[in-house]
């Protein structure tokens, strides 16, 4: 016979419930933890916030000592803002253009045509991952110097696209591989062209992945601030890279503090579609795992 | 006949469509890094001179004090911060995995939540909260009367903070998703025979999630090792991390040479740690195939 080990009358309970203490105890790391995470994490986030709407803020003070949106007008009036914005929207449309027409077709073949090595080829995309990036960014930098591309646009989307591939060849690919064939053939039973099938049955199975795909490429271009320094200046200047300065000659502190919250727009767009990725494992199918 | 040329057409379509990614593949990853190995061991080609092998490049590194210093130090760090992320996430993935309770629903988008911050503005945010002056150190003027709040801001503290906020959520991503393939029934099993919940985890839980657990590992040092933004906002002047070494010896000395030198070092010292990632990714791909 088993011998429950928490017998009844030893269960405190909470609003009525009986809890187990080690449920007891488990949540009160929850509570820990929800604790520790919102001031290591919430708490530099609300603080770039406030600045952003400080139009004063005497030290010492909790909170800005008068608020305004003054600063937004002078950040927003900027020169090298007003030519930097453009410069990082027009360059990750244009990364994550190219990256979907070179990687779409290939993540479709890697899981629909099976042809020798096919594996194997697949895997050499880890190879992005398997070296530290930045080193890979130096190497790269030696060879654009040499090409006259240090400094030039196709330099700075060449190796922004470096960081695509992985994603963007890694999720369409397990997604075209969890299609459901029966369906197409049955498409195809009824007479349906081979391209109605693509377009009415292929693709909007796919979807989900390939959207998170695009906007996870074009995001983490939008963001990407190392290559794009170190093979872009002095004559490209993307709004992350402006970051840099900002921080290091610490001008104003609201500029700083508008700029983080105009680059963290995109991101929000994609913390409001995160459940479904993450729910998934679209996201970690981008990294091997 | 007709099929075999029907089987043909097929190879060759697949080969057509990925061969635009794997060209970017090979010019941009494997070319540059490839030539950088070759060169550093090269001398000095001069016309009518043939090259010849030398490790010249390598003892100028380690005669280098400071050189030295910054390896040693990259590497500390890389081990340091590695070691705490997995002190700070496993807990938080344990907990994830065993708690449905709406604590847990909280927490772990708390916990995904840098996955939505670029490196950039995390550096700016971090200055504003735990800098001199910051949120932080006011906070604690004004609410305690404690005015000895040292910052972590341009300290080794400082960088590895940063790190593991940034490296936190594809480490709770990646344990979670790993530990929920460990059914509940085993662990039970385990507990019902009496086993401690120590002994449970490190007997029961651990080897089920090798897997996961090597990749987070790789891709953890591999991240941290090759970083760049944080360490050269958030870091001190000296040591330097490999990155920040890099990027000024490339830019601001124009060593191209040097930063090639020290670009292959760092891919030497990561390469074992390359090969177990790849290792274990396509070891599970063989397993599946």
């Amino acid at each position: 016979m088993k011998i429950d080990p928490t017998p009844a009358y030893r269960q405190p309970t909470i609003f009525g419930y009986r809890i187990s203490t080690r449920t007891l105890r488990r949540e009160a790391f929850g509570i820990f933890a929800l604790v520790a995470l919102t001031l290591i994490i919430i708490g530099p986030m609300m603080t770039v916030f406030l600045w952003a709407f400080a139009e004063r803020w005497r030290q010492p003070a909790l909170l800005p000592t008068e608020w305004g949106l003054s600063y937004w007008y002078e950040t927003l009036a900027r020169n090298d803002i007003t030519s930097a914005m453009p410069m990082s929207l027009g360059l990750a449309l244009t990364v994550t253009a190219l990256s979907a027409i070179i990687c779409l077709p290939a993540a479709y073949a890697f899981a629909r045509i099976n042809f020798p090595g096919r594996q194997g080829l697949l895997l050499s995309f880890l190879a992005v991952n398997a070296f530290p990036r930045f080193g890979l960014y130096v190497t790269i930098a030696v060879v654009f110097f040499r090409l006259g591309l240090v400094g030039t646009l196709p330099g700075v989307i060449l190796i922004q696209l470096v960081n695509t591939l992985l994603t963007m060849i890694w999720i369409p690919t397990s997604a075209f591989q969890n299609i459901d064939r029966a369906l197409e053939e049955a498409a195809l039973d009824v007479g349906a062209g081979r391209l109605r099938v693509f377009f009415q049955i292929t693709l909007p199975q796919v979807f989900p992945a390939l959207a998170a795909a695009l906007l996870l490429t074009f995001v983490s271009t939008f963001y990407e601030a190392q290559g794009a320094l170190i093979i872009g200046i002095p004559g490209i200047r993307t709004m992350a890279v402006l970051m840099y300065s900002y921080i290091n000659n610490q001008i104003v502190v609201q500029y700083g503090a508008v700029i983080s919250l105009m680059l963290w727009l995109p991101s929000l767009v994609l913390l409001s579609f995160a459940q479904k990725f993450l729910r998934g494992n679209t996201v970690s199918s981008g990294f091997g795992v | 006949m007709a099929t075999r040329s029907r089987y043909l057409n097929t190879l060759f379509a697949g080969y057509a469509l990925i061969a635009p990614p794997l060209i970017i593949l090979v010019l941009l990853i494997f070319y540059p890094a490839g030539q950088a190995i070759v060169r550093t061991v090269m001398t000095d080609q001069e016309v009518g001179i043939t090259a010849g092998l030398t490790l010249d490049r390598y003892f100028n590194f380690f005669a280098d004090p400071i050189a030295r210093s910054n390896l040693w130090f990259t590497i500390w760090v890389t081990v340091v911060t590695t070691a705490l992320l997995f002190l700070v996430c496993f807990p938080l993935s344990l907990y994830l995995r065993f708690s449905n309770s709406r604590i847990a629903g909280i927490v772990q988008v708390l916990a995904l939540f840098p996955l939505f911050v670029p490196g950039v503005i995390l550096a700016f945010a971090l200055i504003r909260y735990l800098g001199p002056r910051g949120t932080v150190d006011t906070f604690l003027r004004i609410v305690f009367n404690y005015t000895g709040f040292v910052t972590p801001y341009l300290k080794p503290s400082g960088i590895i903070f940063a790190l593991v906020w940034d490296h936190i959520p594809f480490t709770v991503l990646v344990l979670t998703a790993g530990l929920r393939q460990v059914e509940d029934s085993v662990i039970e099993a385990a507990r019902d025979v009496g086993a401690s919940g120590l002994r449970v985890f490190f007997q029961i839980v651990l080897p089920l999630i090798q897997r996961p657990l090597l990749i987070v590992f790789c891709l953890n040092m591999i991240g941290i090792f090759g970083s760049f933004t944080i360490p050269y906002l958030l870091g001190p002047a000296a040591p330097q991390m490999m990155g920040v070494y890099m990027q000024q010896t490339f830019t601001d000395y124009l060593d191209r040479s040097g930063a090639e030198t020290q670009a292959v070092l760092s891919f030497l010292i990561c390469s074992v740690i390359g090969a177990l990632y790849v290792r274990t990714v396509t070891r599970r791909r063989g397993e599946r195939a």
